[in-house]
């Protein structure tokens, strides 16, 4: 089963697949950096460059930025008391005072060490986990493929949380937007309206330009941020080499927030603030001083740092295995690994070994990376980023929103598509509609659909055949069990606080 | 900015249902036309998005009745408003003008509107970006840009 990990190790280390994860972990560390750029959004940015490339190159560019991104979120949250990524927020409350005190520097090499150990943690989770769950959704067919869609888009609107009615009508508009273009059946236009450029439906990367790309970039514009200020002078940075033996005494809570971040990454919905945020009470409620966390304890830094990092790798588990994304970078990615004609679930892991393998390998690189490129030399060059002038910045991204989405098939047309999908995705985004649904819905609906009339041939057309056996049936179970079982436990909650309230 | 006053039908998320309703219902029309099976995808989804919205309306305006604040979209409408017409602006630019002219205009007029008037900085940026764009893309990738309508007429 792990032969296949080993296989695909030599092609990893050559030197341009090695070169991309570098770069990416740079890339990522200066996006993470930037309050209001995301991973998210980088690595949507990202994916309409990568189409002329191997796709192992373009999926190391993606690991490395993801891994980079999420440690250099601690920069700003540190310096600036602004957390560079949602996930970077819990590190804001140790790593700040710190930064007070004249220790921003160590703040920034425990970040970097403890997200180091996260993302290693977290990519040997998935290598050891991924292969075996693949092996048993190989043996699905067309009914259960079919299944297992309809699991994973009511599994992240459910338990995304927030609002069931806002995460649904996501859904329905990404797999509404994944039925235009030709039938794959019969091959009769749907909702193309003559247009040509229509006919092969909405390549999913201009979808993603437009709605996890386009909102940040009206938010840079919108806000002026002042972040001047920062000068390598105000860390205190010693060599990490020397700082390390400090950060030992951590080992506790990097094992214990690397299980959290591992888990929560796995669990559809929940994403890496969750993970730190869980992750920095636990370190927080066994620690024999919690008096002190708040004022400068380097130890909550690891906690949530160490766990971040730890919920990269592993939500690619069930992204991987079954096309279900356990975050919103998950579901970008799943979008990268479909540019390359790779469709994520089961059938990935037997037609493509060499690239999903090689892809675990490249993320356990990048987060070895980190400690090498986000150590403290260059964490005083980071630092600095936070001087550029955010409108600036903000007309390159569009420059290359647009040489992106134009490159794709070289027309206009997508680019005026994506600009649509922008203005959608601004409007989602202000009223708090959860946006990695539209992208599921996507990516899931084609799948489900052409699983679903897959199914009823076999069947002859009868309906029944979507319930004929136990995997079925099972996957039933569950997809009804994720939807009723936040509602029941919403209801539970409200009856208790009702009570409590009386 | 304060959403007190905005009238029960101008509320955003009431707004926005009521689009949602209104696009579902134009598209769900060529379904008719569709085999039913090729149909039965769309229409299921777009039925969904209709339902949805009518419960998203009425979910709104109870909270409407109930005098809670409608959800802001922006502190600075002029500027969400700006920011969106330069882009649409730059993409129909680069459409008639071609890519070149548009970008080395767009960077530093977007970056001078929003804030940012260092005039060399300004300079720099716009030579260094458009400088790498060209040799990544056109001289390393022998990439294709718009080279404009109007010059092509």
């Amino acid at each position: 089963m792990y032969s296949d990990l080993l296989n695909a190790l030599p092609e990893v280390v050559g030197l341009t697949n090695f070169a991309a994860v570098v770069i990416g972990v740079i890339a990522g560390i200066v996006v993470g950096a930037m309050p209001g750029l995301s991973a998210t959004m980088a690595i949507s940015v990202l994916v309409p460059f990568t189409f002329g490339l191997e796709p192992l190159v373009a999926l190391g560019l993606m690991a490395g930025i993801y891994n980079g991104a999420m440690y250099g979120g601690a920069i700003p949250a540190v310096l600036l008391r602004i957390p560079g990524t949602p996930a970077a927020v819990a590190t804001t409350f140790d790593g700040y005072p710190m930064a007070q005190k004249g220790e921003g520097g160590f703040a920034l090499q425990v970040a970097v060490v403890s997200s180091a150990i996260g993302g290693i943690a977290s990519a040997f989770a998935l290598m050891l986990l991924a292969p075996p769950l693949s092996k048993v959704t190989l043996l699905f067919g067309p009914s259960e493929v079919f299944w297992v869609a309809v699991f994973g888009l009511a599994s992240i609107i459910f338990l995304l949380g927030g609002n069931p009615v806002k995460g649904l009508i996501s859904a329905c508009f990404g797999v509404f937007v994944s039925v235009v273009g030709s039938d794959p059946i019969y091959g009769s236009d749907r909702f193309t309206f003559g247009q040509l450029e229509l006919l092969d439906g909405i390549n999913i990367v201009i979808l993603l330009v437009g709605l996890y790309a386009l909102p940040p970039v009206i938010d840079l514009l919108e806000t002026p941020l002042k972040t001047d200020g920062v000068n390598s002078s105000k860390l205190g940075t010693e060599p990490i080499w020397r700082t390390l033996p400090r950060m030992f005494r951590f080992w506790k809570t990097w094992i214990r927030s690397s299980i959290i971040g591992i888990w929560i990454g796995i669990l559809p919905g929940a994403g890496g603030s969750m993970a730190a945020f869980m992750s920095y009470n636990e370190a927080r409620r066994a620690s024999k001083t919690p008096d002190t966390w708040g004022n400068g304890e380097p130890e909550g830094v690891a906690a949530s740092e160490t766990a971040n990092n730890a919920d990269t790798a592993s939500a690619l588990i069930p992204a991987l295995t079954l096309g279900i994304p356990g975050t919103a970078v998950a579901a970008v990615m799943l979008g990268g690994l479909l540019v390359h004609g790779l469709q994520p679930g089961p059938m990935l892991f037997r037609d493509n070994p060499d690239v999903v393998f090689g892809f675990m390998w490249q993320f356990l690189f990048g987060a070895i990376l980190l400690i090498l490129l986000g150590g403290s030399l260059a964490t005083n060059s980071f630092a600095r980023l936070l001087n550029l002038p955010r409108p600036l910045l903000g007309s390159v991204i569009i420059v290359l929103m647009l040489i992106g989405v134009y490159s794709i098939h070289g027309r206009m047309f997508d680019v005026y598509l994506m600009l649509g999908f922008g203005a959608i995705g601004w409007v989602m985004d202000k009223l708090k509609f959860p946006l990695p649904p539209v992208v599921l819905g996507l990516i899931l609906g084609g799948f489900a659909e052409e699983n679903l009339r897959l199914a009823l041939r076999i069947g002859r057309g009868d309906w029944l055949v979507l319930f004929s056996n136990t995997t079925s049936l099972i996957l039933v179970a569950l997809t009804v069990a994720v939807i009723v079982g936040p509602l029941i436990k919403r209801r539970f909650v409200n009856k208790r606080a009702q009570e409590t309230a009386g | 900015m304060s959403d007190h006053h905005t009238p029960r039908l101008l509320r955003p998320e009431t707004l926005t249902a009521l689009g949602i309703i209104v696009a579902a219902a134009a598209f769900l029309a060529p379904t008719t036309t569709l085999r039913p099976i090729s149909a039965l995808l769309p229409a299921v989804m777009l039925g969904g998005l209709i339902v949805l919205s009518v419960l998203l309306l009425i979910a709104d305006q109870r909270k409407a009745s109930a005098g809670e604040d409608a959800v802001s979209m922006t502190r600075s409408p002029k500027r969400v408003i700006g920011a969106f017409g330069l882009i649409l602006g730059y993409a129909l630019a680069t459409d008639l003008l071609g890519f070149y002219p548009s970008t080395a205009a767009s960077i530093p007029l977007v970056a001078w509107l929003f804030g940012y008037r260092n005039p060399l900085g300004l300079a720099v940026a716009t030579v260094i970006v458009v400088g790498t764009i060209w040799l990544i893309f056109d001289f390393g990738m022998s990439q294709d840009f718009p080279t404009g309508l109007l010059w092509k007429e």
